[in-house]
């Protein structure tokens, strides 16, 4: 076997323990489904009422369903670097890195492995919103599209997590920050309200925001139908998911010395 | 696996400029008391930890400039077990199967065959959290041998394991050994299995090695096997060199100072009667491993305690004759 073989079936096998975990106990991936019901649900609905804060005519739970999916998935992703220092606490770490597998290929590996647990999230959000009756263009290819979003996104920021938890090293810390973080995330981007909306100083902020460009292109796929910030918006998560991943494998280390 | 000397510190120097060869087909032992530095060395050898300086040489490869080269070649069992839980015993082996880049058509007849070596042949596709600590130590070492590796090290292996699976456990390693001619380097606080297990073995203390040798060699060093005889009448006080040393006669008391205890009773024995003296009882002492241990790992051993040592042995040689 060459390299990028090996590279690429290192990860796939990472990924794998995951779903062969979701598939042995699947209850957390059902509570995981929870909170972003409850946005669509509860937020969605009494908002729905004001009309005109969604632009372009659309009902505002049509507006916030592409955030919430997103806003589900980098509660996920970030949540993931806690994952692996629980991991590094009862040896499995190690243990992975001690096999011959690269250890790029562990990060990747773990961060596909958030992508796994994000398209469950996607297809919980999808079928819920078929039940309540969002309109969305169901189209298969926007479907696709936007479970490749979801992935990349999750890449990105479980990436982004492993990172820091291989600075911070212990579970409390990974909790603090990772609350410290999502919600800030959450609020500067377009997920349940348009920047337009915004003071200026978070309109800026927003722009350096992964999140705004997943809930953009999200939104251009499932609502709008219109790709023109499409490319931009995947450049920007390629970047970001690139580098991070990067960040990552150079760091992972540190967790188990 | 040849010459390997480092250096490391995080603050503490954990394993302090040590050397040692570990031969092709060995069972080769770290001993030491805890916080020596053992794990410590089996990290870096494993390439989880990197040294600060020095060099590990596995099979002609440099461990620090090939890690992932290295690591093929490795099995390894860490001193906490970590197998995962929400895996089952078959997905936990699979998984590190194709980690380890076995042959597809190879993968479940290997994984089989461990399962089935270490016992767990019926608990495969059960949860391991619902496995016993020792069953989960036994997955473990089956697990580090799904890509036959050329090294296996154990940290620890019998930790936690009830005297029959230790003893399951130790004679499982030492026919690898045989079978499979698979190098081991294993770490332990059991003195006995030490010594059963070990071709050679190191003792380490505070980031050194003490010694290094065979587990025979260590004990001599310590003192050889004393026979201790009970004698009514005529009273012995030299021995012939081949047979012994008397290392204090009392009347009716000898201590004889001899190579090897069990063969050397009859001899002894017959010996004391010619002599005239009437032999009421023998008792042999030997010194285990236990006392290699106390009197290696106290307090670390400098080179005027190891002179020390071997000029007392010395002189109790000279006094017998
Ligand atoms: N990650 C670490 N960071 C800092 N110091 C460490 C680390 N791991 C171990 N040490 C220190 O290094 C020394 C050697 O530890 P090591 O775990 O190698 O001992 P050991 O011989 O395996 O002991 P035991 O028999 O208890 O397992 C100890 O003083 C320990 O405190
Ligand atoms: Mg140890």
């Amino acid at each position: 076997m060459n390299n990028a073989r090996r590279f690429v079936s290192s990860a796939l096998t990472i990924a794998e323990m995951e779903a062969r975990k979701i598939r042995h106990d699947s209850t957390e991936l059902w509570m995981r489904g929870v909170q972003p019901a409850l946005w669509l649900l509860i937020f969605g609905e009494v908002f729905n009422a004001l009309r005109g804060l969604a632009p372009g005519g659309y009902t505002y739970i049509q507006y916030i369903a592409p955030g919430v999916l997103a806003q589900s998935v980098l509660f996920i992703a970030i949540f993931y670097g806690i994952t692996i220092v629980w991991e590094r606490d009862v040896g499995l770490l190690t243990k992975l890195l001690s096999t011959p597998s690269p250890r790029l290929s562990v990060v990747v590996g773990k961060a596909l492995a958030a992508g796994v647990r994000g398209v469950f999230q996607g297809i919980m959000i999808f079928a819920l919103a078929l039940i309540i009756g969002v309109q969305l263009r169901f189209d298969p290819l926007d479907i696709a599209g936007v479970f490749v979003v979801v992935i990349l996104f999750a890449m990105c920021f479980a990436a982004f997590s492993m990172t820091l938890a291989s600075l911070l090293k212990t579970r409390d810390r990974m909790m603090g920050i990772g609350q410290a973080i999502t919600i800030p995330l959450f609020f500067a981007s377009n997920a349940i309200y348009p920047i337009s909306l915004m003071p200026y100083w978070l309109q800026v902020a927003s722009r350096f925001n992964p999140l705004t460009y997943v809930v953009d292109a999200m939104r251009s796929m499932l609502l709008t139908g219109d790709y023109s910030g499409l490319p931009v918006d995947i450049l920007a998560l390629l970047l970001s998911t690139f580098f991070f991943i990067a960040c990552a494998s150079t760091v992972l280390k540190r967790l188990i010395e | 696996m040849r010459s390997l000397t480092k250096i490391y510190s995080d603050g503490n120097k954990a394993v302090d400029d040590i050397s040692f060869n570990v031969h092709e087909g060995e069972i080769f032992g770290l001993l030491g008391p805890n916080g020596a530095g053992k794990t410590t060395t089996i990290k870096m050898i494993t390439t989880l930890a990197k040294p600060t300086s020095g060099q590990i040489s596995v099979f002609g490869v440099d461990a620090l400039r090939a890690p992932q080269e290295t690591r093929r070649m490795f099995g390894f069992v860490p001193q906490a077990i970590s197998v995962d839980g929400d895996l089952t015993g078959y997905e936990n082996l699979l998984i590190f199967a194709k980690l380890f880049f076995v042959d597809r058509d190879e993968r479940k007849n290997r994984i089989l065959d461990a399962l089935e070596y270490f016992g767990l042949a019926d608990k495969g596709d059960v949860l391991v959290k619902n496995y016993s600590g020792g069953m989960m130590r036994r997955l473990e070492i089956a697990q580090a041998l799904v890509n036959r590796p050329k090294i296996l090290f154990l940290d620890e292996p019998s930790i936690g394991l009830d005297p029959y699976s230790k003893k399951q456990v130790v004679e499982q390693v030492q026919e690898l050994n045989k079978e499979f001619g698979t190098t081991i380097l294993i770490t332990t606080h059991d003195m006995a299995e030490a010594d059963a297990l070990c071709d050679r073995l190191s003792i380490m203390n505070g980031g050194k090695i003490a010694i290094t040798g065979a587990p025979s060699d260590l004990k001599r060093s310590v003192g050889g096997d004393v026979l201790t005889v009970k004698t009514s009448g005529h009273a012995i006080s030299g021995m012939p060199p081949g047979l012994g040393s008397v290392v204090s006669s009392e009347p009716g008391t000898v201590k004889v100072l001899v190579e090897d205890g069990d063969t050397a009773i009859p001899r002894v024995t017959d010996y004391f009667e010619r002599a005239g003296a009437t032999v009421e009882s023998v008792s042999l002492s030997r010194p285990t491993l236990d006392d290699v241990f106390m009197k290696y790992a106290q307090g670390g051993l400098d080179e005027g305690s190891f002179r020390e040592a071997r000029s007392t042995r010395r002189s109790i040689a000279r006094y017998g004759r």
